[in-house]
């Protein structure tokens, strides 16, 4: 499962990183996202824009293309 | 001259906390990026001088405001480093820690916000974690300036003294690469050479384009290589989890209270200004109430009060006051003419501006910025920018000098690069006199309406462009979005006010320095013909000089010398179009220069005249800004010319089709 397929609301752990720009990579690691952390998908934009994510209190946005890169479980 | 630099995360205070220490007023705002360039200050009573510096994650930069607070550390001597670390984001503020630890200077940790962290239910005991990482730990509010008295204390007692031996040990591979590349580094460089080797393995860039400068960096190479070969995976991968373990047992040990809790203001906020159906309608209703107490409920009777002063009781006490002083007619002209006229002609729309500046400041300071970019995003990716970009853009309506500059934390290059290009098309305070002049005069029960249009026909021009180039001279480059959410948090009003007051600063000094000295050469031009002076306007310098061009801007509706000389000394600065325009229908009665323009104007031209003043050219003060930004002439004289060209298409567009359909 990844990032993506969880509904508003829902919490997941986050398994791999599989996000291919390394500069964007390392960009979520520096802010909390990486494996083994709780994700709470908080909102997600219209026309397929931005999710919004939490991570340790803190929240992300992020686009769809590369939250769907963040495979969960 | 040795500093004490200010690091830490973006949007952990650096710079409010950096105005507590030195009695400064720089720009603070609730979002990540606020600052980016470095600043520096004094800390007070002592001498000792302090920097404060964009805000990083870690020392491997991946923007060019990040790249900013490497280089510091890189080419700078420091006598100590305040490293700022938010408390209610312990685990990732840290990871910075730990690197500036590694770097082997005296550390002092400013431990804020502490006060959100309790909300949040987390609360840490600055005393073991001091313990902990062997440096002080001095609790602070930056917002408030509580704890500065301490943290001054720390600084000048730890400044030039010992740092901390905190060690962490990364395991066999990666301490054995550490000896091998320090063996290698020459004696002379900036921090310790544990630090630098521990960098060079991370990948830091900016580290290995330093050293290069110095040396061969392939033996360095072929150890990373080796090194990574034997753990089996990347160096930097390594380093992190290891320095991360470090930091969970570091803050397991140093924790009082650890039950992590939602901020529920924020949630609650955030369910409607980020819904997925409502948040960009909200935005949009938003900024068009900011224009309507901008434009119709609040600035303009306040501007037409001050207008009424200035044309009336102050030009006639003037005028007074000279013909007692025994000034020659030359003299009154010169002041009544020339400098009430134009500077006068400026400062009466100072009420516009400060409102306008007001909200610009409240949606720095409340959060909400942050979601505006996010909002956005998928506009902007459609456009090929991103949702950051959105942030300059929106500075830009109050000045595009820093609305260029905030284009640096954009992190892709492209992104940056087209940001500032078309920036100069957001419609800044400096142009809101023109509008309220015109739109005031020709449109008085749609002006904010009119004006609103003006806004977005820039945000449009802007926009559309940023597709044309992205989808030509920038093809196949990737576009990327990650954007920190920082806590709403209720604007102090003592911040608002200063946050205001700095903005609009600017455009009050501006009114007393170019624009005085404009209107004064702009007066003697009127003043002074090819053949003699005291000639009748028709016959000056500057009718010379606006009939020059006149021809080529009447298609657009405004043919006459005057528009054009206008529009020419509008490149200084765009208010000077009003000064120009006050002095050549010198006026000295209230709403005189309104009739006079009615006369010379038709509400279509008028339409036509904004249109061009909106898009014609970046002003003087912009033009250098672009020029510093981009590090280059083509691309800062390219904005110029699509500026002008596009101006020009759509102004003769708006007057040619409304000349068609008999719009006078």
């Amino acid at each position: 499962m990844v990032l993506t397929d969880l509904h508003k609301g829902e919490t997941a752990v986050v398994v791999r990183l599989a996000v291919e720009h390394e500069a964007l990579k390392q960009r979520l690691l520096h802010l909390g996202v990486k494996e083994g952390k709780m994700v709470r998908v908080k909102a997600a934009m219209p026309f397929g824009g931005p999710v919004m994510v939490e991570v340790d209190g803190q929240a992300i946005g992020l686009r769809r293309k590369e939250a769907s890169s963040i495979e969960v479980k | 001259m040795s500093y004490v630099a200010l690091f830490g995360n973006p949007n952990t205070g650096k710079t409010s906390l950096f105005n507590c220490l030195t009695g400064s007023y720089e720009y603070v705002g609730n979002w990540s990026g606020v600052t980016v360039e470095k600043k520096v200050g004094v800390l007070r009573q002592h001498g000792v001088p302090v920097v404060d510096l964009p805000g990083i994650y870690s020392l491997q930069p991946l923007s060019r405001d990040e790249g900013v607070a490497t280089d510091f550390l890189l080419t700078e001597p420091c006598s100590a480093i305040v490293n700022i670390v938010d408390a209610s984001q312990l685990q990732r503020n840290l990871h910075l820690t730990v690197q500036l630890l590694e770097f082997g200077r005296p550390l002092i940790i400013a431990l804020n916000m502490v006060d959100v962290a309790e909300k949040r239910g987390i609360k840490i005991d600055a005393v073991k974690l001091s313990r902990h990482l062997g440096v002080p730990v001095v609790p602070v509010i930056a917002r408030t300036g509580k704890g500065a008295k301490e943290l001054e204390r720390a600084i000048l007692s730890a400044k030039d003294g010992h740092h901390s031996r905190m060690f962490i040990d990364y395991g066999v591979e990666v301490e054995r690469a550490i000896r091998r590349i320090a063996e290698q580094l020459p004696d002379d460089v900036p921090g310790d050479k544990r630090w630098m080797a521990l960098q060079f393995l991370e990948g830091n860039e900016r580290l290995a384009a330093y050293l290069r400068d110095h040396f061969d960096l392939s033996p360095l190479l072929a150890i990373r290589k080796e090194t990574e070969q034997a753990l089996g995976c990347q160096a930097a991968k390594h380093i992190y989890e290891t320095r991360d373990r470090w930091i969970s047992e570091t803050i397991a040990a140093a924790a009082i209270e650890f039950k992590p809790k939602p901020l529920t203001l924020t949630e609650k906020v955030d369910a409607v200004v980020t819904n997925r159906y409502v948040g960009l309608p909200i935005f949009l209703a938003l900024m068009y109430i900011v224009f309507m107490l901008t434009f119709n409920w609040l600035g303009t009777p306040l501007a037409d009060q001050l207008d009424t002063f200035f044309s009336g009781p102050l030009t006639d006490w003037l005028s007074r006051l000279l013909d007692w002083a025994g000034a020659s007619p030359f003299i009154e002209a010169l002041v009544l003419d020339g400098i009430v006229a134009g500077v006068g002609g400026v400062l009466v729309f100072v009420p516009q501006i400060f409102i306008l500046f007001f909200f610009i400041s409240l949606l720095e300071d409340s959060g909400y910025m942050a979601r505006v970019a996010m909002v956005m995003d998928r506009l902007m990716e459609a456009i090929g920018l991103n949702g950051k970009a959105f942030i300059p853009m929106i500075i830009g309506f109050g000045c595009n000098v820093p609305g260029v500059m905030a284009a640096r934390t954009i992190e892709q290059p492209k992104e940056r690069l087209l940001t500032m290009l078309l920036l100069p098309f957001m419609s800044c305070s400096a142009r809101l006199p023109v509008y309220a002049l015109f739109a005031g005069t020709f449109f008085i029960h749609e002006q904010a309406l009119v004006v609103f249009s003006l806004y977005v026909l820039g945000i449009v021009v802007a926009l559309g462009l940023a597709k044309l180039f992205s989808s030509t001279v920038f093809k196949n480059e990737s576009s990327l979005f990650v954007i920190e959410l920082p806590p709403y948090r209720v604007p102090q009003a003592l911040t608002l006010w200063r946050s205001t007051w700095e903005k609009g600063k600017g455009f009050v000094r501006k009114a007393g320095t170019f624009i005085f000295g404009g209107s004064v050469a702009i007066w003697l031009l009127t003043y002074v013909g090819p053949h003699g002076v005291g000639v009748p306007m028709d016959d000056s310098l500057l009718a010379a000089i606006g009939g020059l061009i006149a021809p080529l801007l009447a298609p657009l509706g405004f043919g006459a010398w005057q528009a054009g000389a206008a529009l020419i000394t509008g490149f200084l600065a765009k208010e000077v179009v009003v000064s120009t325009m006050n002095i050549i229908y010198h006026v000295r009665e209230a709403n005189g220069l309104e009739q006079m323009i009615a006369a010379h104007f038709t509400p279509l031209s008028a339409l036509s005249f904004m249109v061009f003043v909106l898009l014609y050219t970046p002003c003087l003060a912009t033009v250098a800004t672009i020029r510093k930004e981009t590090g280059s002439w083509k691309w800062t004289l390219l904005s110029i010319g699509i500026a002008l060209t596009v101006a020009y298409m759509i102004s003769f567009l708006v007057y040619q089709v409304g000349m068609m359909f008999h719009f006078q």
